[in-house]
């Protein structure tokens, strides 16, 4: 008898009558030692207040009845997922989760297999007794071939599938430390039985790693023996098929390794690591570009993806907000992030950004033809088109009060050794076509931008400067 | 141990009532002390072993084979063990565990901070932190992965705890775990993960365990696509798993309202025990714009239901399971009564030149964008137009938009989406007995398809009776 169960069941039917001090298990079963044993552990190895146990759905759904540890509930085959919740909030916690063959091996392999290679201190103590007992006698993943059962009312079949071994699966996994198979049926095999669950969540205790124990165990009722031939059952049916004995065991080389710090809620740290500054960035415009509109410039960057027009986009956004104004960018990208359609809306707002979208920008940059004739004919009239001209040769016809400039962007980008930064001599060049805000505003956003590849910064610098140029030029200096 | 071999090891003993007659302890005794009763016990309808202990030698090994946990027991010593019954020698209580009490969240104030450029699911995963989240579990989905990439980077940065669950059913469940536990803690998805994690949030709301939820709405139904949505607001509102199931639906519409409303969620999922659910749509996942922070954060306490681990929280039990009938029913309504508080207290809507509007426009998260642009637009006009801009989804806010409808000649729902919106609205009415609704005409899209704010502009004006 031991202290880490409750001294009566109140959470069984209210603990009213015997049900204060009875199992709702049949008789025989081996649900009833197995809980004995877990709890005789927990009380030998001195952890009762941190236990947390995770009860399955199955016969052993019920095991918050009867432990006076922390009990969490788990949907059916869930419990390692539940189980790892449990262990990162808190990793004093010894988390034990408790399963049937249904719950683990069937419904919840997704569950364990991940559990057991992440590999966290955890304890999984696995009941197998080959059946469902909970809903009646059905075919479990480890139900033996030729077993009858409900659901196999002609026995099991080799369309139905072989019994799923999971101490061999989990023993061949890198992440447990120590994997064993147990079973009941004499003294013998529950001294084991006993010393493996003990052995289990002590390798927890010591911040180890994860142990899996699987127990072969007497169904009686659905197997529709008697208790003294359901253990002669498994010795002489399933051990066979489920050889006991250990399947992996590191103990001896495994040194203490799982620690986590607790988390910190440092003001100052959190700030840092968020990225949150206090200082203010330089200002260096005098006004909104009203010129471009009064209250709202919608602006569209367009081209293939790789063409940096999502970057100049930010950069136009990032321009935007450290000069006061509200602005919103908006990426659309085609199926694939490199090589499809890669097209953002920028707006920039003197109060708010209402609509986010572009579909009649202001200004459009196309990196590509594609580019230009899907949303050169949708350009506000006295908007302004800057296209790179050295993939676009002839322009498409679009409405003559709409501006349209050619910017040889990745030819000046090439000469400069890095074809990646047409999008800059982009960028440069509508900054001096449309002077949305000034250069130096600009300049600042790409520096802010380039403070960790300050290698870089020269490049871009001439690039945008090279727009600006390759702009004038393009106008003869006329501005249109 | 070492006391054993000094003194006589104790014999077994049974109360006959907590016996089940399986007999294990028969062919465990190794000197055949025990055999099989012949008297059925009135109590239980079973016939209890009986013990002949002359030749005992104390092994202990009958114990070893007894299932129950007060079947075969060491028999305790200096008392008539004839007159012992089981009140006496195994006491009243249920548990010995301490009461627990609330470890409550701290404010920390922020000094005054420049306004930060976030895209909008950074802007959420940043609130998150400051809600003091320092655990994320989820799965990559397009195109909410972006939250959950940042939490990756500054989690452990902060040694939070950031886990790549197996599936979005893990991850549903490993929240319900952490939150079990009683820490903050969320996850980012999109349509098809949150339909993955649906059974979960039921589990959740029904053993009362707090959790953020963030659904990055795309295209469906299925695969669909990664365009933005509104699909899952019937899912949000409506379908919150099985069984009577509801929570706080929050929609942002613009990066700052991302990282408010996802502070709130963390507030509202721990006040009221239950999972708190924020949808956008895919747009406004992937919009950047400015974002100011707030003038705190929090230092989250520990609520005295959790299941931590630990001395104080140990006789705690978070479980869904209510077998009888009768418990089960006071248990919905405990939930039902939850219910009611939120849609009393926390409906939220935003008011756009709805005092005077003929035409009330409903509409949230990026389509109430493009509509509050069309409301500008049409205003600039003359046409009395205004957004009626719900915040919460569910609860519908009702409450403020009475008023609007009373002086409204029609009702424009602009979504991305057919109808959920507007059924959750249509219900949201028909609860609060209000009769006469003005006509309900629509501006939808699906698919990935935004509604745009020129569409919104002409239909006001049809409706209007204007020149488009």
């Amino acid at each position: 008898m031991s202290s880490v169960f409750f001294e009566r069941f109140e959470r069984h039917a209210h603990g009213e009558g015997l049900k204060g001090h009875s199992t709702h298990y049949c008789p025989g079963c081996g649900h009833g030692l197995i809980h004995k044993y877990l709890a005789e552990a927990i009380a030998e190895l001195g952890v009762q207040d941190r236990t947390v146990a995770i009860s399955p759905v199955g016969c052993s759904v019920f095991l918050y009845y009867y432990l006076d540890v922390g009990n969490t509930q788990a949907a059916h085959g869930r419990a390692p997922a539940v189980a790892i919740g449990h262990k990162v909030a808190n990793p004093n916690a010894i988390v034990v989760a408790y399963q049937g063959d249904g719950d683990l091996a069937s419904i919840g392999l997704a569950e364990i297999m991940q559990a057991c290679q992440i590999g966290l201190p955890m304890t999984f103590i696995f009941i197998n007794n080959a059946v469902y007992g909970m809903t009646g006698g059905q075919m479990a993943p480890t139900t033996l071939a030729g077993m009858k059962t409900t659901t196999t009312p002609t026995g099991r079949t080799r369309l139905t599938g072989e019994p799923l071994k999971m101490a061999e699966i989990i023993g061949a996994m890198d992440g447990p430390v120590y994997v064993e198979r147990c079973a009941l049926f004499d003294n013998k095999q529950r001294v084991r039985a006993q010393k493996a669950i003990k052995k289990a969540l002590r390798l927890q205790v010591e911040d180890k790693g994860l142990s899996f124990v699987e127990i072969l165990s007497e169904c009686p009722t659905h197997w529709k023996l008697t208790p003294a031939e359901a253990e002669k059952w498994v010795k002489e049916k399933m051990v066979p098929i489920f050889p006991l004995g250990v399947k992996k065991d590191l103990e001896a080389e495994t040194e203490r390794w799982f620690n986590l710090d607790p988390p910190q809620f440092d003001s100052a740290r959190v700030l840092d690591v968020i990225g949150a500054v206090s200082r203010a960035p330089a200002r260096f415009g005098e006004a909104f570009p009203s010129h471009i509109d009064a209250k709202d410039v919608a602006i569209k960057f367009a081209g293939a993806g790789g063409d940096g027009a999502q970057t100049i986009a930010m950069l136009t956004t990032r321009t935007a907000i450290n000069e006061g104004f509200d602005s919103t960018h908006i990426p659309s990208y085609g199926p694939e992030s490199r090589g499809g359609t890669s097209y953002a809306d920028v707006h920039i707002a003197t109060g708010e950004v209402l609509s986010p979208a572009s579909p009649q920008p202001h200004i459009l940059v196309a990196f590509n033809p594609p580019s230009l004739e899907k949303f050169g004919p949708h350009v506000q009239p006295g908007g302004i088109i800057i296209y790179d001209s050295s993939v676009v040769p002839t322009p498409p016809e679009l409405d003559p009060n709409v501006q349209m400039v050619g910017v040889p962007c990745a030819q000046i980008a090439k000469q400069l050794g890095k074809v990646m930064v047409k999008n800059v001599v982009a960028l440069g060049a509508m900054q001096a076509a449309t002077n949305l805000f000034p250069r130096e505003s600009f300049l600042a956003t790409i520096r802010d931008a380039l403070q960790k590849q300050s290698a870089l910064l020269a490049l871009n610098e001439e690039a945008f400067a090279c727009g600006g140029t390759a702009y004038e030029e393009a106008t003869n200096g006329t501005g249109a | 141990m070492a006391s054993t071999k000094t003194k006589e090891r104790p014999k077994p003993f049974l109360f006959p009532q907590f016996c089940k007659a399986c007999g294990r302890c028969i062919s465990a005794c190794p000197k055949d002390c025990i055999e099989m009763g012949t008297e059925i016990h009135p109590a239980t309808g079973f016939t209890p072993v009986v013990l002949d202990l002359e030749v005992c030698n104390g092994c202990g090994l009958c114990l070893s084979a007894c299932p129950e946990p007060y079947g075969l027991m060491p028999a305790p010593a200096d008392v008539d063990l004839e007159l012992l019954e089981p009140e006496t020698l195994l006491g009243e209580r249920g548990s010995t565990a301490p009461t627990p009490e609330p470890i409550p969240d701290v404010r920390v104030p922020l000094p005054e901070l420049e306004t930060m450029i976030l895209k909008g699911t950074h802007a959420s995963a940043v609130g998150a932190i400051l809600a003091g989240c320092r655990h994320f579990f989820g799965y990559p989905i397009t195109p909410s992965t972006e939250g959950a990439e940042l939490l990756a980077k500054l989690l452990p940065q902060l040694d939070g705890v950031f886990v790549q669950a197996v599936s979005e059913v893990a991850t549903v469940n490993m929240i319900y775990g952490c939150g079990g536990a009683g820490l903050r803690c969320m996850t980012f998805t999109s349509s098809p993960g949150f339909s993955l994690m649906l059974e979960g949030i039921s589990y959740m709301i029904g053993s009362e365990v707090p959790g953020v939820f963030f659904d990055v709405m795309r295209g469906g139904p299925g695969l669909g696509n990664i365009g933005p949505e509104q699909g899952d607001i019937k899912l949000a509102c409506r379908g919150l798993g099985h069984g009577n199931t509801h929570a706080v639906v929050l929609a942002p519409s613009t990066p700052q309202e991302m990282l408010d409303l996802t502070m709130n969620a963390f507030d509202l999922a721990f006040k009221y025990r239950n999972p708190v659910i924020l949808v956008s749509d895919g747009y406004l996942g992937q919009m950047t714009g400015r974002v100011q922070l707030p003038s705190y954060m929090i230092k989250p306490g520990l609520p005295e239901w959790a299941v931590h681990g630990d001395e104080a929280h140990r006789g705690n039990l978070i479980c869904s399971i209510f077998l009888s009938e009768a418990d089960l029913e006071q248990h919905n309504i405990h939930l039902l009564e939850k219910y009611d508080q939120i849609i009393h207290d926390e409906q939220r809507a935003d008011l756009f030149h709805c005092e005077d509007a003929e035409w009330v426009i409903v509409a949230s998260n990026t389509p109430a964008r493009m509509a509050k642009g069309a409301v500008q637009q049409l205003r600039d006009r003359g046409v009395k137009v205004g957004l009626f801009r719900p915040i919460t989804l569910w609860p519908f806010p009702i409450d403020a938009l009475t008023r609007p409808l009373q002086r409204a000649s029609g009702l424009i729902v602009v979504e991305a989406g057919a109808g959920q919106l507007e059924d959750e609205l249509r219900l949201a009415a028909s609860h609060a007995g209000i009769q006469d609704i003005p006509p309900i005409h629509r501006v939808s899209h699906y698919g990935g398809v935004l509604p745009q704010q020129q569409e919104i502009v002409d239909t006001v004006t049809a409706l209007a009776g204007g020149i488009v």
